[in-house]
This record gives structure tokens, C-alpha cells and sequence, in this order.
């Protein structure tokens, strides 16, 4: 390697100051309009502490009132806020959103990315996050919290078991946070498909990816049910739909259904990134590649769909047949052996590598042992009759906290231990952070070990206190002071963390030899990651290129010239890596935030049943959101300069398949899962409700439907020879706008003709759960007509201004898949509420 | 792109795991529409109209399920096609044939339990 010389070292620092000038994040008030991956994965992160550190503070309550029978350290009220809390603050303010914030941090940096590819949505969920995370965490300070548990079973959490606001702030706070959960999972599954380094095949990418891949995917899938059974109880708790009351033809079963298909999923979408970091850093550490890599991936693939098929081991004791109970029992068992896999792998790769224990390797070691205990719990617990012996007993409570503490917090610390030289520049301290690890262990095992033997000897969750001469005393006394031990080592940790800014050794490059190419950048890295884009074309580049850095900060790679003014990345084929287009990436933008706070507007207009500033919140958190999508595609502020350099491809909002594409197509996946999971309620109640009670004649006017869903397929059948002449590059703005025009027309025509069917009807919706599910069904459709019909208009405009044309085909070919949609919605909410009863019963 | 129809196409990796995801939808909704509708007598046991559909059913996905992944199978063995394509047959077969371990497993309790007690 040669020296550089002066002249080459200022023309480098030339090259970085204008990345600077483009990238740069500002300071002051306008840091609020942020959007880049490394600040807003960085921020995620901070705010899941604070949250982490507030439900540990409530755990600390908890144990502190069950440490000695009789003990009245809190009120039982005070004490029900509490555990609930304490679970829903752990499981959504801070598993899921730490797990996202370091993959939204890493990602891009691992695939060789300056970003990923919708930054303004990376800082639209963190607000979310942040406003609906505040909102819910208020309500314990006003000593409203939720109290019915983090499940909110109902009919404990309905109005009439739970009066007053405190169900309200987890159903509206939680789908809240949701949005920012599904969010991410949207901007990385499309930025890991899309945005890899050129050469960057599949069986190539990073094994974290992959785990990050399917973590997505299941949040994309596995969250929506979760928000429709939100919006379910929250319509029935504020205006009276009986989607789960017995008496009006409801079921609480289906609430239970609803909770668990999105609950168990949500234990490997946090496990899975969890184990994502151990098979990072295990190589690391072994300074060998990870033992079976094709294996791994097939047990990843195979974990995130079979956990989707165990969510009936929740609800065994609900009195389902003996049968189903046995599929779900197969199943939870099942599900162990894609993680037995990846268990395996990780031994292997201890086995023939040389293993250097350093402080990240004591949490790993750590993981290994507790979520293995875990695990087995879990296969014990998979068996119907010793479930139903241990259900609802602090065994379970012993079994969740070892698989999601194990499984979740352990990897998370070693992963913060190894990145910490990423966020600091600095090196984490041997001493201090030897012994954050052994008290946390000890006080951990002190703590849920002996927690196993309370549930044994019938010990129920969620009693605030207990009598003495159970035999009970004795082991929460000593799970109360294990506690205890462990928060002491969580102190030490965050000591050893925030020392180690000011006092940790300086950070070489690369200082563990890592092999993945987040260690490519300056440690703390620059906004814009990498100065140059270089081709990545093993599973371990840093090993194999050891001089990357160096190459890549003198700017011999691609991307390097960017007088032009635009954020970009390249856009890759997703299974070869060969480059395709340029992704132009959007700067800086107030929209994010000022929608997230409209949409926490609404929030608390609902809260507070101020229902007129809930609406008028609503409208224009909606009208900013459009207002967002208009500085896109070919809008100047979107791409400066449309100009690309000699031989590189051309930018992606001149191609028929840009990101957007995939992004709505992913979003509607996750629209998709929510819709599935009305449908599945709608046919759950037609099929298993104690008291279903169907009309006796037609309560909705079929004629309406009929001629409503025509219009809609005309509308969408009308759009597709335009729009397959754009994709050939055909096409003039007359054409365009007349197509656009006729398309909104027909879709305000069919959301009318909608609405008319909705209010003519003799919809009785807060008399049944009947007419009510065909309200939530009519609603939505409607809500989908409306906002296709307002797209196509804005399209049209859009045309009238020259951002769409034959040469930025894009944007309409994004829209489409939205009409499609609600065309397929369109005529399964026929078919569902119109040609199905007849032929079940019903009219 | 590979074609969609191509064992090389990456959307074929998870094939295997969303027919069983359909296939187990299907068999609890199917054992839950069929306890609603007609529930078999209790005395009959595991041997009723019920248990023999959800087995057959069961029978036909992972027959399916193996025949697919034979196919990805044999394309993964192509030397003509490059790594990452090979890669994502070899994935693919892989998914599909756990998808069938996975119906076979889960299906085996129709053989010994009533349906609907």
C-alpha cells in the first residue's frame, strides 16, 4: 500500500466536505427534521433505553411488593397498572423498537449502503414511536394506566369491567407505536432486497440480514391482526360495536385469536434479530465463518413461518377440541428444531474456531445457556396436559422471561459491547464490563430459576399479594432479592457505557477483525457511511480485502461525484446484486414529523373523546402526508439534477421499477394481513359464536354493492392499457391526465355509491356483532376507494406539472397496485357479505 | 429478474412454507367448520368423515409439497446456472421439504383423536 500524497489527501477531504454539504445532519430545531438511518437508528435505540429503564424500574415495583407475603407496598389498583405496564412498556416500547433502531442503524452499513431507501418513513415511525410511547407511559403517571395485563383480555378490558380511560391508552397508544413498528419492517425488507452493494448476491449477504430479512417480514404480517383486534375493542369500547360481547352475537375468543396470532410471532421477531446478532458476532470472536451458513438460513426461514402456526398454545385452556389442541402442540414442538439448528451451527463454529472471551462473548455464553433452559421449558409447555397444570402460574412467567431475557437481552448487550467502537470511536472496559455481566446472570438465574419452582408449587401470576404458609415465601423472597442483583448489574453496564465515552480506549479501525463491512466506515461513521459504493462480492470482505477502507475512503469505487446535489445509493437486481438503477433518496423534512404529531393529535382527541379534534387532527395528519408524497419522483425538490454520469445507469424515478413499487407492494401485504384478519373474524363468529345473531332480512341494499364494486372494476380495467403503453414508454400528458381524471371520477363514484349503500342501509351495528363486522368491512373499502380516487387525481396533477410523463413512467405504476387492491377487497367484502350467508344460514 | 415461473426466482424460496402456512389454516378452520356443521358421533373416535378429509387433505399437500421439492432439487444440481441462482433452488428445496416434515407431523394426531371433543 502506497502512501497518499498531500495533493490526494486534500482532493479526499474535498470529496468528503461536499458529501457533507449534502448529507450533513443540521443542529438545533431542525435536527427534528433528520431523516438519516444512522441518527434515527441511533436515536430508536436511546429512547428504547429509556423505556427499557422505566419498565425495569416498574419490575423493580413488582418484586418489591411480592418480596413478603401480606406486604401493602402498593395498592392492588396501583399494583394491576403496574405488571401491566411493566409487560406492554418491555414487549413495545422496548424489545421491538431496539431490535428495528439497531437493525435501521446497521443494516445499510452492513449491505454497503448510504442509507436505506425510505428515510423520511425510518423517521416518521421513530416519531410515532416516541409521541405514542409517551402517551402510554403518561397514563401511569396520571394513574390511569391500562390494568387488564399486557394481553388485554377482554371482557376484562371492555367498558363494563373497565371503566374509564385506562384500556384506551393501550388500544390507541399501542397501534400508535404500531405504525412505526410495521414502518420499518416495510423500509427494511424493500432496503435489503434493493439497496445491497453491487455484486452482492443472496447466498453472499450477511447472515444478519437474513435474519433481519425475516424479521420484517413477519412484523409486516404478524402486527396488522394485532391493530385490527385494537380497533375492534377500542370501536367497542367507545361506541358500542359488540365484536366480543356474548350478549350482541360477539365473542371474547376472538379477541384472544386475534391477540396471539399477532403475540407468538412477536416472540421470534425479537428473537430473530437477537440471534441475527449472535451468528454476527460468534464468527467475530472465533475469527472462523459461521459453521452451516445455508443451513442457518433455512432455519430462519423455517422459524419465521412456523411461529405463526402456534399462536392456539396461548389458549389452551379456552376449551378448543382435543385435536386442535394437538396441531398446535405439534407445532410449538416443531418450531424448536429450526432453533436447535442454528443452536447446533453456533456450538460448531465455537468448536473448530478459537474462541477469544472477550466482554461480548460472556453475554453470548450467556444467551446460550439461559435461552436453551428456556427453550426446553418451552417444549414442556408445548404439551397439553402440563400446560393446562402450569397455565396462568409464575412457571410461565419464568419461562417467558428466560426465552425473551435470554433470547433478547443477552445478544442485545453483546451486540452493544461489539458496536459500542461504532457509536463512541471508543473501546468498551474489560473490568467493569466483566462484572455488569456476572451480576446480571447471577441476579437473573436468583431470579426466574426459582420463579420456575413458585408457578410449580401454584403460585398465579397477577396476584398482588399472597398469603404466608404456602410455601411461596421463601422463593419470592429470594426471586425479589435476585432481582434486585440484576438491577445493580444493569447499572453497571450503563456506568461501564457511558464511562467508557470518556475514558475508553480510542478505537482502532476494525478493532475486532471483523469480517462485514459496517466496520468499512469511520468509526463514528460519517452520515453518508461510505464516500464511494465498492463492489461486494464475498460473505466476508473485511477478511478477504483487508485494505477496503482505505479504497473506499480515496473514492475508487462507484457514486463518488455528487455536485448534482442528491442523496443516492445504488439499486440493485435483489438475487444477483448486478446493479440496475440509482436510488435518489430524499434530504432532510419537517413532513415526517409534523404528521407524526397530527397523528398523536389524533391519538389524544380520541383519549380525551374530544372527537371533533380527533377528526379534524385526522384530516390533516392525512392532507400532510399528502402533501409528503408530492416532493417525490421527478419533483425538483426530490432530484435536483436528473443528470446522471457517463455509463452509470439512470436514476430510479425514470424506470418502471423503482423501490416505491416494492415498498406498496409490501405495505399492501401487511393492508393485505390486516383485512385477512376482519375476514377470519367475520367467518370465526358466522362459524363458532355462543349467540350470533343474523338478521332476517337483507340489512344492506346488494344492488348498491353490486353496482359500486362494477365501477371499481371499470376504473381499474380502464387505467391498464394507458398504463402498459407508459411502461413501453409510450403516452402523451393528455392521454394521462384524461385516464387519471376518468379514474378519480369512477372511484368518487363508487366510494358515493358506497357510502349510500353504508347509510341507507338498516344497519343496526351496536344491536349485533353481525351488522357491526359489516360496517368495519364497508368502512374500510370505502376508505380505500377514497384514497385511490384522491391519488389518481394528484397523478393527474402531477402529470399537468411534468413530474409524470413516458420518461417518469414510475410513479402511476405504483398507484396501480393500489387500485388493484381495493378492487380484490372490493369484491371479497362482496362475496363475504352478500353471496356467503345464503348459503350458511343467512340473507 | 429470473421469470416468476423459474425454480431460479427468489420468490420461490419461501414457496414451501406459505402452501403449509395454507395448508394449516385450512386444516383448523376445516376441523372447526366441520365441528359447527356436523360433528361426528363421539363413539366413532378418530375413524369419522372428518379425521379421514383433514388426512387425506394432509396426504395431498405433502405429496405435493415433496414433488416440489424434487423439482427444486434437480434445478439446484444445474451446473449451467450460477451460484446464487443455485442457491436459491437449493433453499427453496430445502423450505419445500420442510414444509412436508412439518405436514406430516402436524396431520399425524387426525389418525389417533376425535375431532370434535
Amino acid at each position: 500500500m502506497t502512501t497518499p500524497s498531500n495533493e490526494q489527501v486534500a482532493a479526499q477531504e474535498q470529496l468528503h466536505d461536499q458529501f457533507n454539504d449534502v448529507w450533513g445532519n443540521p443542529r438545533g430545531w431542525k435536527s427534528l427534521t433528520i431523516v438519516n438511518h444512522t441518527t434515527i437508528g441511533i436515536r430508536f435505540m436511546l429512547t428504547g433505553l429509556g423505556f427499557f429503564l422505566f419498565g425495569g424500574l416498574l419490575a423493580m415495583l413488582v418484586r418489591t411488593q411480592l418480596a413478603i407475603p401480606g406486604y401493602d407496598f402498593l395498592e392492588p389498583d396501583v399494583y394491576n397498572q403496574v405488571f401491566t405496564m411493566h409487560g406492554t412498556v418491555m414487549m413495545f416500547l422496548f424489545a421491538v423498537p431496539m431490535m428495528e433502531g439497531l437493525a435501521v442503524y446497521l443494516i445499510p452499513k452492513m449491505l454497503g449502503a448510504r442509507d436505506l431507501v425510505f428515510p423520511r418513513l425510518s423517521a416518521l415511525g421513530y416519531w410515532c414511536y416516541l409521541f405514542g410511547g409517551l402517551i402510554l407511559c403518561a397514563s401511569l403517571l396520571l394513574g390511569i394506566a391500562p390494568k387488564a395485563g399486557w394481553f388485554m383480555y377482554t371482557p376484562l378490558s371492555s367498558a363494563v369491567h373497565t371503566p374509564g380511560p385506562n384500556s384506551d391508552f393501550w388500544l390507541i397508544g399501542i397501534t400508535f407505536v404500531e405504525i412505526s413498528a410495521v414502518s420499518a419492517g416495510v423500509e427494511l425488507v424493500v432496503s435489503i432486497l434493493r439497496t445491497r452493494a453491487e455484486g452482492m448476491s443472496l447466498n453472499k449477504m450477511p447472515i444478519y440480514a437474513w435474519y433481519i430479512l425475516v424479521m420484517a417480514m413477519m412484523i409486516v404480517v404478524g402486527f396488522p391482526p394485532l391493530i385490527l383486534g385494537s380497533i375492534l375493542l377500542e370501536l367497542e369500547r367507545a361506541v358500542g360495536l359488540p365484536f366480543f360481547e356474548v350478549a350482541r352475537g360477539g365473542d371474547p375468543i376472538l379477541w384472544q385469536h386475534l391477540f396471539w396470532l399477532f403475540g407468538h410471532p412477536e416472540v421470534y421477531i425479537i428473537f430473530l434479530p437477537a440471534a441475527g446478532i449472535v451468528s454476527t458476532l460468534l464468527p467475530v470472536f472465533c475469527q472462523r465463518p459461521l459453521v452451516g451458513y445455508r443451513w442457518v438460513v433455512l432455519a430462519i426461514l423455517t422459524t419465521g413461518f412456523i411461529s405463526f402456526g402456534l399462536w392456539v398454545h396461548h389458549m389452551f385452556t379456552v376449551g378448543i377440541p382435543q385435536l386442535a389442541q394437538a396441531f398446535f402442540s405439534a407445532a410449538s414442538m416443531l418450531v424448536a428444531i429450526p432453533t436447535g439448528i442454528q443452536v447446533f451451527a453456533w456450538i460448531a463454529t465455537l468448536w473448530v474456531g478459537r474462541p477469544l472471551y472477550h466482554v461480548p462473548m460472556l453475554w453470548l455464553v450467556g444467551f446460550l445457556v439461559i435461552f436453551v433452559c428456556g427453550g426446553l421449558t418451552g417444549v414442556m409447555l408445548a404439551l397439553v396436559p402440563f400446560d393446562w397444570q402450569v397455565h396462568d402460574t409464575h412457571f410461565v412467567v419464568a419461562h417467558m422471561h428466560y426465552v425473551l431475557v435470554g433470547g433478547m437481552f443477552f445478544p442485545l448487550l453483546a451486540g452493544i459491547y461489539y458496536w459500542l467502537p461504532h457509536f463512541s470511536g471508543r473501546m468498551p472496559s474489560v473490568r467493569l464490563g466483566k462484572w455488569g455481566f456476572w451480576l446480571v446472570f447471577i441476579g437473573f438465574n436468583l431470579t426466574f430459576l426459582i420463579m420456575h419452582w413458585t408457578g410449580l408449587m401454584g403460585m398465579p401470576r397477577r396476584i398482588y399479594t399472597y398469603q404466608s404458609g404456602l410455601g411461596w415465601d421463601l422463593p419470592n423472597l429470594i426471586s425479589s432479592i435476585g432481582s434486585f442483583i440484576m438491577a445493580i448489574g444493569i447499572a453497571t453496564v450503563l456506568l461501564d457505557i457511558v464511562l467508557h465515552f470518556r475514558f475508553g480506549q480510542k478505537a482502532t479501525n476494525n478493532p475486532w477483525n471483523a469480517d462485514t463491512m459496517e466496520w468499512s466506515t469511520h468509526l463514528p461513521p460519517s452520515p453518508y457511511n461510505f464516500v464511494s459504493l465498492a463492489p461486494v462480492r464475498t460473505r466476508h470482505p473485511l477478511w478477504e480485502l483487508p485494505d477496503l477502507e482505505e479504497r473506499i475512503d480515496r473514492g475508487e469505487f462507484a457514486l463518488t461525484v455528487i455536485d448534482h446535489g442528491r442523496r443516492e445509493t445504488l439499486g440493485i437486481e435483489p438475487l444477483t446484486g448486478k446493479v440496475r438503477e440509482i436510488i435518489h433518496l430524499p434530504g432532510n423534512s419537517w413532513w415526517p414529523f409534523i404528521a407524526s404529531l397530527f397523528i398523536a393529535f389524533t391519538c389524544l382527541g380520541l383519549l380525551s373523546k374530544f372527537y371533533w379534534v380527533a377528526l379534524v387532527a385526522s384530516i390533516v395528519a392525512v392532507l400532510v402526508l399528502l402533501r409528503w408524497s408530492w416532493e417525490n419522483g421527478a419533483h425538483p425538490l426530490a432530484a435536483p439534477d436528473a443528470r446522471v454520469q457517463p455509463g452509470e445507469p439512470p436514476l430510479h424515478s425514470r424506470t418502471c421499477d423503482g423501490p416505491g413499487l416494492w415498498g406498496m407492494g409490501v405495505t399492501l401485504l401487511a393492508n393485505g394481513a390486516l383485512y385477512l384478519a376482519l375476514l377470519f373474524g367475520w367467518f370465526y363468529l358466522w362459524t363458532v359464536s355462543p349467540n350470533w345473531l343474523v338478521p332476517d332480512d337483507a340489512v344492506i341494499d346488494q344492488r348498491l354493492l353490486l353496482a359500486s364494486a362494477v365501477l371499481l372494476s371499470i376504473a381499474v380495467l380502464w387505467q391498464r392499457p394507458v398504463l402498459r403503453r407508459l411502461r413501453q414508454g409510450q403516452g402523451e400528458p393528455a392521454a394521462l391526465i384524461t385516464c387519471f381524471v376518468g379514474a378519480a371520477l369512477l372511484g368518487a363514484l363508487h366510494t358515493g355509491l358506497l357510502l349510500w349503500a353504508l347509510l341507507a342501509g338498516e344497519l343496526a351495528p351496536r344491536a349485533t356483532a353481525h351488522d357491526a363486522v359489516i360496517v368495519v368491512m364497508l368502512v374500510y373499502s370505502l376508505a380505500h376507494g377514497a384514497l385511490a380516487t384522491i391519488l389518481s387525481a394528484l397523478q393527474a396533477l402531477r402529470v399537468h406539472h411534468g413530474y409524470v410523463c413516458k420518461r417518469t413512467p414510475y410513479e402511476p405504476l405504483v398507484v396501480e397496485q393500489f387500485w388493484q387492491y381495493s378492487l380484490a377487497v372490493m369484491w371479497i367484502t362482496y362475496c363475504s357479505v352478500v353471496l356467503f350467508p345464503p348459503t350458511f344460514g343467512g340473507v | 429478474m429470473q421469470p416468476l415461473r423459474s425454480p431460479y426466482n427468489p420468490i420461490h424460496i419461501p414457496l414451501g412454507l406459505v402452501l403449509w402456512s395454507i395448508w394449516f389454516v385450512v386444516l383448523y378452520g376445516g376441523l372447526s367448520v366441520g365441528c359447527a356443521l356436523s360433528p361426528p358421533d363421539p363413539i366413532q373416535g378418530q375413524w369419522t368423515w372428518l379425521n379421514g378429509l383433514l388426512a387425506l387433505f394432509s396426504l395431498f399437500t405433502m405429496t405435493a409439497l415433496l414433488g416440489l421439492a424434487r423439482r427444486f432439487q434437480r434445478a439446484a444440481r444445474d451446473e449451467r446456472e450460477g451460484q446464487p441462482a443455485r442457491f436459491v433452488a437449493r433453499l427453496a428445496a430445502g423450505v419445500n421439504l420442510i414444509g412436508a416434515i412439518a405436514t406430516v407431523f402436524v396431520a399425524l394426531p387426525t389418525l389417533s383423536l376425535p375431532p370434535c371433543l
